[in-house]
């Protein structure tokens, strides 16, 4: 599949290009670092009802560090004027968006890796739940995050004031996926009797990604068009 | 019995309404200045 | 650049007529506006029974759920104008488009304030974790976005392309942002307060049912009376710039 072949060469480029100076990534891990920081001063980690807003804490930080990342994978482009280039090589906008999206989501998922266990730890949270489901449960939440927002990374790379322009585009549209997979984490982590509910969630989530993948890979030429 | 709630929440809707008219008013009279300005300049 | 890519003869004589047309309706639709909101106020305040348990408070409810369903029709305007904006890439559609969702932003804000006042007066509290009022909520935050892509910088056929790619998106996520929030309310947090604010429960009384219809009406001729006069203005402002542009091509000469 054609497709497929020129989205690895770009997710490819995109990763060699970022492991070479690992500047981005760092900075989403130290970031997502002081985030956790800054919240052991606002709730005290000591105290048990803290406990209850781990769930919250684990997507704040995966948020946050994620719209760093989704920022540079277009900026990097237009500041290099590389942008034209992609355009006019033979592949279609359809590619340069799975190319992106897999960048994109390789990267998140090496942050993820590195900050959930310390925020476990400075929080000395106590893993009760089964370690499986909630991996899947962040492999799903983060893979509609990064679907959505390297499709809107590619609409705010237009403006000028892209960095701002993109979270105000981001938040308001992924609020399903934050709801659910808040309550589905939540769930999983400390209350494992009401799976049922968990499971409904997960459902709504990967509904989500489903018909927002979809409608981003039809509507990514309009947003790339020339 | 709650009037005070409902006098207050049909002026607040009013208020935004004719906020927003006003907001369109204000619109329409700079560009009526425009426009006579232009007209100004063709003769 | 691209203001002269646009740049058309501007023929005054005949956009004389046309705006002698776009007045009358114009007039037609402030005066029905006018007649229709009396109405509606009439019925509300003094056809309508009084509910035993909320009071005159409960009044509010008209207004409120009327702006609701306008602001989610805009919305549904500003949808269905984006799909033909992105097919048929005619300027008109974008502007349509873009009057509605200023208009519906309006009518959110209508709801999200009487929304607190209503809670208040009722539940002694501002803020209802309510699933239609925190739809409400991010779909307002969702059409400012769309305004924000408006007032990038560029050209507009750029601006008009995104806006109307993010209109889709956006009016797509809010039956999904709704479920998601109804599920999260009712499943963990039943709701206490019997049918809610804004789901009319089976027993609305029949002469409520008339008021509301009513007030239903005039919030929608409102609302076209709104769209008119904005598309009437934003079309005016295209022709003076082109004439400017005119202006500026015979100056150069």
């Amino acid at each position: 599949m054609n497709i497929f072949r020129t989205a690895l060469l770009l997710a490819k480029k995109d990763l060699y290009s970022e492991l070479k100076t690992k500047q981005i990534m760092v900075t989403q891990i130290i970031f997502a670092g002081l985030v956790i920081v800054v919240f052991s001063f606002a709730f005290d980690p000591a105290n048990n009802t803290t406990k209850a807003v781990i769930p919250g804490v684990i997507w704040v930080i995966i948020v946050f560090a994620g719209i760093l990342g989704l920022n540079r994978s277009f900026i990097s482009e237009q500041r290099n004027d590389t942008m034209q280039g992609l355009l006019v090589a033979p592949m279609e906008a359809a590619s340069i968006y799975l190319g992106k999206f897999l960048a994109n989501f390789t990267m998140m998922m090496i942050v993820e890796l590195v900050s959930i266990p310390f925020l476990f730890l400075l929080f000395d949270f106590k893993f009760y739940g089964s370690l499986p489901y909630f991996i899947l449960v962040v492999f799903l939440g983060s893979f509609g995050f990064i679907a959505i927002g390297t499709f809107l990374a590619a609409l705010a790379a237009n403006s000028k004031s892209s960095e701002m322009l993109l979270p105000l585009l981001l938040f308001p549209i992924t609020t399903p996926i934050l709801i659910g997979v808040v309550q589905a984490t939540r769930i999983i982590l400390t209350n494992m009797e009401m799976f049922s509910s968990a499971v409904a969630w997960i459902q709504l989530v990967t509904a989500y990604d489903v018909i927002f993948f979809v409608v981003c890979f039809l509507l990514i030429d309009y947003v790339l068009e020339v | 019995m709650g009037f005070e709630f409902m006098y207050g929440a049909y002026s607040v809707a009013w208020v935004v309404i004719f906020s927003y008219m006003l907001i369109l008013g204000k619109r329409h009279t700079k560009l009526k200045k425009e426009i006579e300005f232009l007209k100004q300049l063709e003769k | 650049m691209s203001m002269n890519l646009e740049r058309e003869k501007a023929v005054l004589p005949g956009t004389q007529l046309t705006v002698k047309n776009s007045l009358d309706l114009s007039k037609i639709l402030f005066g029905a506006t006018v007649i229709s909101m009396l109405a509606a106020l009439y019925f509300i305040f003094i056809f309508a029974a009084e509910e035993v348990t909320m009071g005159a408070a409960q009044k509010i409810f008209y207004f409120h759920v009327s702006s609701a369903w306008l602001a989610f029709m805009a919305f549904f305007v500003t949808f269905v104008f984006s799909i033909l904006f992105l097919i048929k890439r005619k300027r008109i559609f974008d502007t349509y488009a873009y009057i509605s969702a200023e208009i519906g932003v309006v009518f959110t804000i209508i709801v999200l304030t009487t929304g607190p006042i209503w809670a208040k007066s009722s539940w002694n509290t501002w803020w209802v974790w309510e699933p239609r009022l925190i739809t409400t909520l991010i779909l307002f935050f969702i059409y400012i976005a769309y305004i924000m892509i408006r007032q990038m910088d560029g050209v507009w056929d750029k601006k008009a392309r995104l806006a109307a790619v993010f209109g889709i998106i956006g009016f797509a996520d809010v039956p999904i942002v709704f479920f998601a929030i109804r599920w999260w309310q009712t499943k963990f947090h039943p709701i206490v307060f019997g049918e809610g604010p804004s789901q009319k429960g089976g027993g609305i009384e029949g002469t409520m049912l008339v008021a509301l219809f009513v007030s239903l009406a005039a919030f929608t001729i409102l609302y076209s009376y709104l769209l008119h006069k904005g598309v009437s203005f934003e079309k005016m402002k295209l022709k003076v710039e082109q004439y400017k542009e005119k202006l500026r091509e015979d100056l150069e000469k």
